[in-house]
């Protein structure tokens, strides 16, 4: 029973202050506001059942890792329909990034960034990779070292989907006038 | 130091504009952008981005109603391990305290039982066997009268060779009781009398610190009759008092 009351204090002390980190990304990452409350209910317990195994250390990267990794589950449970596997990334052609990049002018895509719908649109139509890292960094703004952590990959990764992440979202902004 | 051109610089574009490169390394993405009109655009254009990311991008914060359903389906779990581990164990703890309460505390009996002996033990000790010693129950029987509550049944057993020797005010189980004293030979016999509610009973020998103590149930008044005498003469003393009222 001590235990118990232990570790649910350890949960409120460490955990629920990130309910909010973790629903965002979540609603992200799902792109479906129900799927993304279940995730994060579904993270939380996780997390709860797995507390006593949690060392003092990032407990936001920590339960944000949990979070992502029951995101994809979901995603590929669902069907492969939201799915975008990590592979795509190599599919993307580098090319086609660099071939708008010059081709229209600061005033438009300033006006587009400004605009708040064509911004979360543009976003959403980033492949899951790319959309988590600037998630991640624009919105939670977490350094590359913890990014790295959430999503289990090199920082010298997070780095190159960040540049490309980017780069894809001004393609889409102009992409979309 | 090497100059940075502006393929190097794309390169450390972004680490640079997140603070994430080492200091030496900043200072040279800095010092090629101070030169280089294009990609000094090209990083304001950036920052342009990633402060219309997080500035008209929308936070799904966490609704209210989810923060309050994980912590109540935490608190279920919680009892529902209760249910699953705890209850077994505080079941098992219970039953183990109980028949430690049944080993250790006394029943109503045995405490009852206990004072009898200790009263029985303190009236030989103290000479004080009796308030009123007499051998003819029509003195003893009235001497209680007013001091007691109830009318306790007096008889002289002499000629079964059990003869009274008195009667005295004795206090047991919080209660005054009766105390009448017989002897036996050169054994002494104190019956306690108090009243009861309980139904009229066989009686029943126990024996403490030595002491037979026979006890039994009548006419809504239990009978306890305590000494060094032997199990089969008590009893027979007990039987005795009984066929008599």
């Amino acid at each position: 029973m001590k235990a118990h009351n232990e570790s649910a204090k350890r949960f409120e002390q460490l955990i629920l202050p990130h309910l909010n980190a973790a629903h965002n990304l979540a609603r992200w990452l799902l792109k479906d506001a129900v799927a993304a409350q279940d995730v994060v209910q579904e993270s939380s317990l996780r997390a709860f059942a797995a507390i006593d195994r949690f060392a003092d250390g990032n407990a936001r990267a920590w339960f944000l890792t949990i979070v992502r990794n029951q995101c994809y589950t979901w995603l590929k449970a669902s069907g492969g329909k939201h799915y975008v596997d990590i592979d795509d990334e190599a599919s993307m052609n580098e090319h086609d990034i660099l071939a708008v990049s010059h081709t229209e002018t600061p005033e438009v895509l300033a006006a587009k960034m400004q605009d708040a719908a064509a911004m979360q649109r543009a976003l959403e139509t980033l492949p899951g990779p790319f959309r988590e890292v600037i998630i991640l960094k624009e919105l939670e703004e977490m350094s590359y070292k913890e990014i790295a952590s959430v999503t289990e990959v090199p920082i010298g990764t997070v780095m190159s989907r960040l540049a490309r992440g980017r780069e894809m979202l001004k393609k889409e902004l102009l992409a979309k006038l | 130091m090497n100059e940075m051109n502006c393929k190097d610089c794309a390169a450390w574009l972004h680490p640079y504009l997140d603070n994430e490169l080492e200091v030496e390394m900043a200072v040279r993405v800095s010092q090629h952008i101070a030169t280089c009109a294009e990609c000094k655009a090209k990083l304001a254009e950036m920052q342009a981005l990633c402060e219309g990311i997080r500035n008209h991008v929308p936070y799904h914060s966490a609704p209210e109603l989810l923060q309050r359903r994980i912590m109540s389906k935490i608190n279920r779990e919680k009892s529902f391990s209760t249910k699953k581990w705890i209850a077994p164990a505080f079941s098992a703890a219970a039953l183990a305290t109980s028949v430690i309460l049944y080993f250790a505390i006394p029943s109503g009996q045995d405490m009852l039982v206990d004072e009898v002996v200790s009263s029985h033990v303190r009236s030989l000790m103290e000479q004080h066997l009796t308030d009123v010693a007499s051998s003819d129950k029509h003195t003893v029987k009235p001497w209680f009268a007013g001091k007691i509550d109830f009318s306790p049944p007096v008889y002289d057993l002499k000629e079964q060779g059990y003869p009274l020797l008195g009667g005295r005010l004795d206090y047991i189980r919080h209660q005054n009781v009766a105390a009448l004293s017989y002897k036996r030979n050169k054994h002494i016999i104190n019956l306690f009398i108090m009243p009861n509610n309980a139904s009229d009973s066989v009686i029943h020998t126990t024996s403490k610190r030595g002491f037979n103590i026979v006890s039994w149930q009548k006419n809504n008044m239990a009978f306890e009759a305590a000494s060094d005498l032997n199990k089969q003469e008590l009893e027979a003393f007990a039987q005795m008092i009984i066929s008599q009222h």
